[in-house]
């Protein structure tokens, strides 16, 4: 368990390398083509402009908690901090969480705690952070990642960029790969450094907790299991094939109880009453059978919401590979459907 | 069995039949909410209170949500009593959440039948593997037909209960039900909703009605008029905990 003590909380003032986590870039041509493009609108000129609405009351609260701010250090130097920079800095945070601009100061009391996890793993193909300690709503995970730089650099916190703006850790797990892809572009080669900063965002109040600082070495797949490392069993979209007739799934086996975990949304294809996720890889051969699960319509058509019971058919295949099919059993049948919760497994 | 020790919906004290596992719970509860309620209508999420659970939160499981929906003529009573399923989970070890679906508030009281189990994720190792037990409705006159995804997955202390409806012979389809059920587990006691049927009132969802198991023997006293609609299938899905002298690990 790695943890760094300190208590205080901080507001951070994100610079413009970060602006990616506001307004993501459409890489795509299509996509250009199409007209869909990139709006860039600056989140600190819109945030400074809301300042002007202040009422007065309003004004002096944000001047009041930019004096109880105004004594708090960080790496050891004080901070200078008007109402105008506090209502900036908090908003910030605030709309880097998906949160509306808060007009009200909140109270500078604040206790959030430092990020407590287990390891991290990198590798070519996994970013992640496992044994997370987690923290309930409105604490979310901010994570900062360079890219794979040199291994004798011994300092590059200061080339980190947010990679994750404020997630919910996955049951201790915080799989950024995705994330970072987008954000970086480019996966660290075997033998790259990888600087980390972890800390909590209190998506309320627009305080973060103490940061915690790492950095790891990216090593083969097969060195990270050899020191220990176990990939979640779970099925996600990353896990299967563009053809599949779902358009989320979460199929989590890692329950160690007589269920699988499903959520997933299932489309249904050629008149047929069920959806198939066809698999890139196999299936373990212990999560192979046939599970039963709840599910319910997502409100279009016929009996929008109506409730159904799916059966659900996991198998290995020589003849077409691996797959899932979900296929409808109780209820009236409807498309789309969301098949959720625990499905019995036998 | 546990009482729950408040709620943040305005609904009074609710009974739990429980097994608590370390890493997954089996709960079963049935109470009904006012959605005209003050409380109530000041939620976004419906909150339990409840003594320390084993587990200190869960992944999404499922309840159903029913209510009544009833037209009274001078010679019968059009039941277009509906329900779905609402999301649950458990917040932390004192605190089980539902879904707040506010499709049917006005409707009058709500009733939440909460049959389920509740996991953990990330928990070392996969999921373990039960046994299909098939059900075997038996009736002196049969005039009952179930689907083949009739059945249960038995353990020591909780059972997987599915049936699926497919049709009743016609001079019975107004007559209280009942059928022994060969296979299952005569340790379980609860009244189970019943979902399936053409709604015409409520075309947003199906029907509900309302079976009860005990003994191993089956009941349904009434059900609700699109009952066996074509392609409205019927069914029942819970995890029903049994009534063995200690249920905690």
């Amino acid at each position: 368990m790695k943890e760094l003590p300190t208590e205080c909380c901080r507001i951070v003032l994100f610079v413009i390398k970060d602006i990616e986590a506001w307004c993501p870039p459409i890489r795509s041509k299509t996509a250009i083509r199409s007209g869909l493009k990139r709006e860039f609108i600056d989140p600190l000129s819109k945030i400074s402009r809301e300042y002007k609405q202040l009422s007065d009351s309003q004004m002096q609260a944000w001047e009041v908690l930019a004096n109880h701010l105004k004594g708090i250090s960080y790496f050891g130097k004080a901070a200078e901090m008007t109402a105008h920079n506090a209502f900036v800095r908090i908003n910030s945070n605030r709309l880097l969480a998906g949160k509306s601009i808060l007009m009200d100061a909140p109270s500078h009391i604040s206790n959030i705690p430092a990020v407590v996890y287990d390891e991290i793993w990198v590798t070519p193909s996994d970013l992640i952070i496992k044994g997370i300690v987690h923290q309930n709503d409105p604490l979310r995970l901010v994570i900062k990642m360079s890219a794979g730089l040199s291994a004798g650099v011994s300092s590059g916190w200061s080339k980190t960029v947010i990679v994750s703006a404020g997630i919910e850790d996955d049951w201790g797990d915080a799989n950024v790969r995705g994330r970072y892809m987008k954000v970086v572009g480019f996966a660290p080669a075997v033998g790259d450094k990888v600087f980390l900063e972890l800390y909590w965002l209190n998506t309320e109040t627009g305080f973060v907790g103490a940061s915690a600082f790492d950095s790891k070495i990216c090593i083969t797949s097969e060195e990270a299991e050899a020191e220990g490392y176990v990939k979640r069993n779970k099925i996600t979209m990353d896990d299967i094939k563009p053809d599949s007739h779902v358009s989320e799934c979460d199929v989590d086996f890692s329950t160690g109880a007589p269920v699988i975990s499903f959520d997933t949304v299932c489309l249904g294809h050629s008149n047929v009453a069920s959806s198939e996720a066809y698999l890139e890889d196999e299936l373990p051969a212990d999560c192979i059978g046939t599970s039963m699960a709840l599910a319910r319509g997502m409100g279009e058509g016929n009996a929008c919401f109506a409730a159904q019971s799916y059966i659900i058919w996991l198998r290995n295949s020589s003849w077409d590979g691996s797959s899932i099919t979900f296929a409808h059993r109780g209820g009236y049948y409807v498309k789309p459907t969301e098949v959720f919760g625990p499905g019995i497994l036998y | 069995m546990f009482n729950s020790t408040g709620n943040n919906f305005g609904a009074g004290t609710i009974q739990f039949k429980d097994y608590q596992a370390e890493n997954y719970v089996v709960l079963n509860a049935k109470f009904t909410y006012d959605p005209t309620n003050a409380a109530y209508q000041g939620v976004d999420t419906l909150e339990i209170y409840v003594p320390d659970l084993s587990i200190n939160r869960s992944a999404v499981a499922g309840a159903i949500l029913a209510f009544q929906d009833r037209y009274v003529y001078s010679s019968y009573t059009w039941n277009n009593d509906g329900g779905t399923a609402i999301k649950t989970w458990i917040k932390d070890k004192n605190t089980i959440c539902l879904e707040k679906f506010t499709n049917f508030d006005d409707k009058g009281e709500i009733t939440i039948f909460i049959q389920a189990l509740y996991p953990m994720l990330n928990q070392p190792g996969n999921p373990i593997k039960g046994t299909r037990t098939r059900i075997n409705m038996t009736q002196e006159t049969r005039y009952l037909y179930w689907d083949s995804e009739t059945f249960c997955v038995i353990f020591d202390h909780w059972v997987f209960l599915h049936i699926g409806f497919s049709s009743c012979s016609y001079s019975y389809r107004n007559q209280p039900w009942e059928a022994v059920m060969e296979g299952f587990p005569t340790d379980v006691c609860a009244d189970v909703p019943w979902i399936g049927g053409s709604n015409q009132y409520n075309p947003s969802v199906t029907g509900y009605s309302l079976a009860h198991v005990e003994n191993g023997v089956f009941t349904c006293q009434e059900r609700m008029s699109g009952f066996d609609s074509t392609g409205y299938d019927p069914f029942i899905f819970a995890f029903l905990v049994r009534d063995g002298e200690n249920n905690s690990e």
